[in-house]
C-alpha cells in the first residue's frame, strides 16, 4: 500500500479509535438533567401564562391567527386545542422522564418531536432557544445519558451515582454543537455597531431595545465604556470559540510534543472561555428576558470537561473530599 | 458504521451552519426601515473611508446581488442534508442580536371609558400591566418585536383583533380599545447624559369598537 493511500486509512483508524473512547457519564448526565429541566420550565411557563391557546392554537379554535404546523400536527388533525394540549402534555411528561433519567433516549425523541411540532406552529412566536433545545434533545437520543445521576442508575445499581463507562463521542458532538452555536452567532453579527467602526456600541443599544430588557436600561449610559468592552469581548469570544476545541484536542495527548501543543497545554484557554461564557449568560439573564436560553446553553458546559475534572469540581462545590483522579 | 454516521452528522451540521443571507433576500420591505437605512449609511461611509467608494443605494444593490447568489450556493450545498434538518429539526442558523434595532417600538393599549382614554398596557411600564403575564412573556416579546416591523402588518392586525376581543371581556364598561405602537429612536449615551428627550410617535393604530365582542 502506498504512503498516499495509507494516510486516509490511518486517519480513519484514528477516527474510529477516538469514537471508541469510553468514560464515566457524568457530563452527559448533567447535560440531560439541565436540558430536561429547561424543557419542563419552557412548557410550564407557557401553561402558567395561559399562552398555549393564544400562540399555538389555530384561529378557528381560539388562537389569534391561522396556523398550519408540521407533519405531526397535520397528521393529528391540525392545530386544534385538543391536539395542541395533548402534544404539550406528552412533551412535558417526556421532559420529566428525561430529567429523572428513565427511558431517556425514548423520552428525548418524543420530547424533541413534540417540541419541534409545537414551536414551529407559529413562526412569529419562535425564540432562538427553540432550535437549540431541539438540537439538545436529538443529541440526548444519541447519548447514553443515564449511566449516573438518574433513576435508571438507582434502579439498576441501588444508588444515584455510578462509574459505569459510556461512549464519549456524544459528548464530542455536544461540544461541536456548542461551537457551531457560538461561532455561527459571531459570524452573523454584521452590524457596524459590533465593530470598532461603530464604536463597539452594539450591547449598549441592544440593551436599550424594549423587546428584551427587564427594566429601563438608560443607566447604562453612565457606564458606556464598560458596555463597549463587553461588546468587543463578546464578539471576539464568539468568533474565536473554535480555539477551545483546538485546545481540548491538543490537551488530549499532552505527551506528543510540538510547540503549539506545549503552548496550548500551558494556557488556561478553556477556563478563560468558560468564565467569559458564564459571565455573559448570567449577565444576559439578569438584564434581559430571554426565557430558558441561558440554561439551555449552559447545559452544554459540563461536556467541555472530562469526568474526573467534573467530579473534582463538584466535590469542591459540595465541600467534600476531592475524588481521586482517574 | 458508527464512525461513518457520526461523520455524516458532523458534515450535516457543518453544512446547515453555513451562514446564509435569506433574511436579507426575503425581507426587501425591511430595507426601508430606519435601522437598516442607518446601517447602510454607516457601512457605506466607512467603506468609502478605506477606499471602496460606495453610497447606501449602491451598497444595498451590491449586498442584495451577493446575498441572492450566495443563498443559491448555500441552498445547493445543503440539499443532501436538508432532510436531516427537516425531519429532526436540527436547524443551525444562529442569528442572534445581529443588529441593534435603533428604531424600536413599544406596544400601547388604551381603552375608552366614560368618554376618556385610559392606558391599560404599555410595554415595560410597571404601572400599566393589563395581561402583563402574557404580553411580557419571552415568546410574546419575540412576536411583538417582529410585529413592530411593517412587513408583519397582517399578523399584527390579527393579534390586535385578539387583543380587542380580550379587552371587550376584561373591561365590560369600555366602549373602544386603541392598540398602537410608540416608535422612537433609542437614545445615544450622550443624549441620556444631556437629558435630551427622545423623539417618537404613535403609529399603526387599531381603534376598535368593543360592542361587537359582547
Amino acid at each position: 500500500m502506498s504512503a498516499a493511500s495509507s494516510r486516509p486509512a490511518r486517519w480513519w483508524a484514528s477516527w474510529v479509535r477516538l469514537l471508541d473512547t469510553r468514560e464515566p457519564g457524568t457530563a452527559l448526565a448533567l447535560f440531560r438533567i439541565v436540558t430536561g429541566l429547561s424543557l419542563t420550565y419552557a412548557l410550564g411557563s407557557m401553561l402558567a401564562a395561559d399562552l398555549v391557546e393564544v400562540l399555538w392554537v389555530d384561529l378557528a379554535y381560539g388562537g389569534y391567527r391561522s396556523l398550519e404546523g408540521r407533519w405531526l400536527v397535520r397528521a393529528l388533525g391540525g392545530a386544534t386545542g385538543a391536539v395542541v394540549h395533548t402534544l404539550v402534555a406528552i412533551t412535558l411528561l417526556a421532559g420529566v422522564l428525561l430529567t429523572v433519567g428513565i427511558v431517556a433516549r425514548g423520552a428525548a425523541l418524543v420530547a424533541g418531536q413534540g417540541w419541534l411540532a409545537l414551536t414551529t406552529l407559529n413562526p412569529d412566536a419562535m425564540c432562538a432557544y427553540d432550535p437549540l433545545l431541539t438540537n439538545s434533545l436529538w443529541l440526548l437520543v444519541l447519548a447514553d445519558s443515564t449511566a449516573t445521576l438518574s433513576a435508571r442508575c438507582r434502579l439498576r445499581e441501588g444508588r444515584w451515582t455510578s462509574d459505569r463507562l459510556v461512549t464519549a463521542w456524544p459528548r464530542y458532538l455536544v461540544i461541536a454543537q456548542l461551537t457551531v452555536l457560538y461561532f455561527g452567532t459571531g459570524l452573523s453579527k454584521i452590524s457596524v455597531h459590533w465593530t470598532p467602526g461603530g464604536g463597539f456600541s452594539a450591547l449598549y443599544y441592544i440593551l436599550q431595545q424594549p423587546s428584551w430588557q427587564r427594566a429601563d436600561m438608560t443607566w447604562l449610559a453612565s457606564v458606556y465604556p464598560l458596555t463597549q468592552i463587553a461588546t468587543a469581548v463578546t464578539w471576539l469570544w464568539e468568533v474565536t470559540w473554535p480555539v477551545v476545541v483546538l485546545a481540548l484536542w491538543l490537551r488530549r495527548h499532552p505527551d506528543r510534543g510540538g510547540r503549539l501543543r506545549r503552548r496550548f497545554v500551558r494556557l488556561p484557554i478553556r477556563t478563560v472561555y468558560v468564565a467569559i461564557g458564564l459571565t455573559m449568560h448570567v449577565s444576559a439573564g439578569a438584564l434581559m428576558v430571554l426565557g430558558p436560553f441561558s440554561a439551555i446553553t449552559l447545559a452544554y458546559y459540563p461536556c467541555l470537561f472530562r469526568a474526573p475534572e467534573l467530579e473534582r469540581g463538584l466535590s469542591r462545590v459540595a465541600r467534600r473530599r476531592p475524588a481521586p483522579a482517574r | 458504521m458508527r464512525a461513518g454516521l457520526v461523520l455524516v452528522h458532523l458534515l450535516a451540521v457543518g453544512l446547515l451552519a453555513l451562514p446564509d443571507a435569506r433574511g436579507i433576500e426575503e425581507s426587501r420591505a425591511s430595507w426601508a426601515n430606519p435601522t437598516v437605512q442607518a446601517e447602510l449609511r454607516a457601512w457605506s461611509s466607512r467603506l468609502s473611508a478605506v477606499g471602496w467608494q460606495t453610497d447606501p443605494t449602491t451598497l444595498r444593490n451590491d449586498v442584495l446581488a451577493v446575498a441572492t447568489s450566495w443563498n443559491a450556493t448555500v441552498t445547493t450545498l445543503r440539499t443532501p442534508v436538508q432532510p436531516y434538518e427537516d425531519l429532526l429539526g436540527v436547524r443551525q442558523r444562529w442569528r442572534m442580536f445581529v443588529v441593534p434595532h435603533r428604531y424600536p417600538a413599544k406596544l400601547h393599549v388604551d381603552i375608552l371609558e366614560d368618554g376618556r382614554w385610559r392606558t391599560v398596557y404599555a410595554a415595560r411600564s410597571p404601572d400599566h400591566r393589563w395581561r402583563g403575564a402574557q404580553l411580557d412573556d419571552v415568546r410574546v416579546r419575540a412576536m411583538l418585536f417582529r410585529y413592530g416591523w411593517e412587513r408583519y402588518r397582517r399578523e399584527y392586525r390579527a393579534f390586535a383583533r385578539w387583543l380587542a376581543r380580550r379587552a371587550g371581556e376584561d373591561f365590560p364598561s369600555a366602549e373602544r380599545v386603541r392598540i398602537r405602537w410608540w416608535g422612537y429612536r433609542t437614545p445615544s449615551p450622550r443624549e441620556v447624559a444631556d437629558g435630551d428627550a427622545v423623539p417618537g410617535e404613535f403609529r399603526q393604530t387599531a381603534d376598535v369598537a368593543l360592542a361587537r365582542f359582547r
